[in-house]
């Protein structure tokens, strides 16, 4: 192989070489980082809520006349959902898990430390949550219609039930959050909650949370003028019944609005739009980069087969076979993309270290760099062929001609 | 050692065809120095291309060294120039990247020579032009003279049996002429045949045999007598 002499060769044209492995450098630092991002962001994404998520939909309604009684007209409303075919169950709810919105609380075993309390969301349902949401009872026992509280928002909230996640519970009792049942947690306010059952999964209402696994789920209802219903329904019937279900209870002629009739995906969905959003963008910005660089490749590989025409001819003359001179482009090119790539890593390193300090983001996986590097050097490879296929195309009678 | 028969050379472009060579049949022997002579445009360069498989011909068979080289293919004809011949350009056709010996070492790698044995020989090399003291140094670091020397020494490095030069010395001043011909029949002394372009007649008339072509055909073939020892 004639590496020393393509190196050698290499290092008396630094200035182009040295922009090209720069680029390339660069165009690894960013692209290494934002798939990076990207991986962060969908995994994110990905976890799961704990809901029957394809399943489920959301719909508001609010009340604003004088004989509008809310209490009343829940009931009503619960009562003909359910009747509804194709539906499976319905609750009312204070927020919507995964939406952005809802109320969070601490809990701990101490009534009056309220330091040592953890921090949790905290829902409101009445005795149909987990058939509703489709949550996976784990211990314990799903709440009765004893447990359900019913009155306005300043009700006496003394003694209470609750079902928690055990990623909740495993955070009050560390080690044995397992053996929580039959347990009394307390509100920084005073209440005592006894643990009746546990559910694997059930997230917060904020996607961006850092206790996203931490949810409680209080059996009560709330007449506080606005009442949110959780409707599940046979599987492929959500979008047919999101129709049938908003014309039912506008038909039965209440002083209220019916408002936010979404289904739990896209409810989900815009709560992480943002990261789609920006996993689109960087993407375009890798590709845009990756382009680029493939064009700056093929540039610097172009001009410098058009500048040694007659070096390439006179090779050729002196016994370079065709594949030599293909060899001599790829292996000059394997060198500048592999300069780039190393100081590529260098840089991608550092650059998530930045990252890392200054959005506290976990640190880089180990394979991202080499995957990387070799990412670029097959990009590098594949851009210069077709210029290195053209110049072991050229004629040996160069090294002749007089020009 | 070279059998040229009815060779034909015709270059078509979209407007004109271009009849290079005709009829061209010529046999140079072993050991011989041969210098082609003509006017600008008769057909030097091309039928040194094709003796030194740098080109095909139309027509005609060639035989180098006994084998019809008419067949080969692309590959084995690489093959064939890096083994049997030398090349010596008019404007040197150094790689100006490329120190001394690595210029000289160019042959050599394309036959696979192993490391140890290409330094041997491209130092020998070197030594032979006077050279070897400026290894490390760029062609555009050297006089014209002392380029062509370097080509020299990469054209002799292989230890081809058959030295084709086109004008070597048209780009020198006569004295630096004077040296590199010199040199060039002393490798003749050695055995290697040459056959050499020239524009210059008193260069020509001093070699034993001196052909003159003209549009494309051998329209002298002379032969010096024998210098007295
Ligand atoms: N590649 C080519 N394409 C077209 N015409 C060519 C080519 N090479 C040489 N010729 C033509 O062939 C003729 C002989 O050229 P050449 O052998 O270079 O002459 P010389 O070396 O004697 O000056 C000229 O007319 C030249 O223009
Ligand atoms: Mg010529």
């Amino acid at each position: 192989m004639e590496f020393g002499p393509i190196l050698r060769s290499l290092l008396r044209n630094k200035l182009g070489v040295l922009l090209i492995a720069l680029q390339i450098a660069f165009t690894m630092t960013v692209t290494v980082n934002a798939v990076y991002i990207i991986d962060q962001r969908s995994e994110r994404m990905a976890r799961p809520s704990g809901l029957d998520e394809a399943n489920i939909f959301h719909l508001s309604s609010v009340g604003y006349g004088n004989n509008f009684n809310e209490s009343v007209v829940s009931t009503e409303d619960l009562a003909l959902i359910k009747a509804l075919p194709g539906v499976l169950d319905a609750t009312v709810m204070n927020a919507i898990p995964v939406s952005g919105s809802g109320s969070s609380t601490g809990v701990g075993l101490e009534p009056d430390r309220p330091e040592t309390s953890v921090q949790t969301a905290m829902y409101t349902a009445d005795e149909n949550v987990l058939n509703t949401l489709g949550l996976n009872l784990v211990a314990g026992r799903p709440f009765t219609s004893n447990d359900v509280r019913r009155g306005a928002r300043d009700m006496d909230r003394t003694q209470s039930t609750a079902i928690l996640t055990t990623a909740l519970a495993e955070r009050i009792f560390p080690g044995e959050g397992m053996q929580a049942i039959g347990r009394t947690i307390y509100n920084p306010g005073g209440g005592a909650i006894e643990i009746v059952g546990l559910v694997e999964r059930l997230q917060t209402p904020w996607a961006e949370s850092s206790f996203i696994e931490q949810s409680m789920i209080i059996p009560e209802v709330v007449n506080d003028g606005s009442t949110l219903y959780m409707v599940r329904t046979a599987p492929g019937e959500r979008d047919r019944l999101m129709m049938e279900v908003e014309e039912l209870l506008a038909a039965q002629g209440h002083e209220r609005i019916l408002r936010n009739n979404r289904s739990f995906e896209e409810t989900r969905e815009n709560s992480y739009r943002l990261d789609s959003v920006m996993a689109t963008i960087l993407y375009v910005v890798i590709g845009t980069l990756m382009f680029i660089t493939a064009m700056g490749i093929v540039g610097l590989a172009v001009f410098s087969i058009n500048r040694r025409r007659k070096q390439i001819g006179t090779r050729r003359a002196l016994g370079a076979t065709r594949p030599a001179i293909l060899r001599y482009f790829l292996l000059e090119n394997l060198l500048i993309s592999g300069s780039g790539v190393v100081l590529g890593a260098l840089l991608t390193l550092a650059f998530n270290m930045f990252l890392v300090q200054t959005f506290d983001m976990p640190r880089i996986d180990w394979f991202y760099a080499p995957v990387g590097m070799l990412v670029l050097i097959i990009l590098g490879q594949l851009a210069a062929l077709a210029p290195a296929a053209k110049a072991s195309g050229i004629a040996p009678a160069m090294a002749t001609r007089s020009v | 050692m070279l059998k040229m028969t009815h060779i034909s050379k015709v270059f078509r472009t979209d407007v004109v065809e271009t009849h290079a060579l005709r009829d061209f049949s010529l046999h140079v022997a072993e050991g011989e120095f041969v210098t082609v002579t003509g006017p600008s445009g008769c057909g030097k360069t091309t039928f040194l291309n094709i003796a030194g498989l740098l080109e095909t011909a139309s027509g005609g068979q060639y035989l180098l060294d006994g084998e019809d080289v008419s067949s080969l293919n692309d590959f084995q004809r690489a093959r064939m120039r890096n083994q049997k011949i030398g090349f010596i350009f008019q404007s040197f056709n150094l790689m100006p990247d490329l120190n001394l010996f690595d210029n000289v070492d160019v042959p050599l790698r394309y036959r696979g020579v192993n490391a140890a044995e290409r330094k041997v020989r491209v130092e020998r090399a070197l030594d032979a032009v006077g050279l070897l003291s400026r290894k490390k140094h760029l062609p555009a670091q050297l006089s014209g003279g002392q380029q062509q020397r370097v080509a020299i020494a990469r054209a002799l490095v292989g230890e081809p049996r058959f030295l084709l030069a086109d004008e070597p010395t048209g780009n020198l001043d006569s004295n630096t002429a004077e040296g590199v011909m010199e040199l060039l029949h002393e490798i003749n002394n050695n055995g290697t045949t040459i056959i050499m372009v020239t524009h210059d007649v008193v260069l020509a008339s001093r070699s034993a045999r001196n052909i003159q072509i003209l549009d494309g055909r051998i329209i002298d073939d002379r032969r010096a007598q024998p210098k007295a020892a």
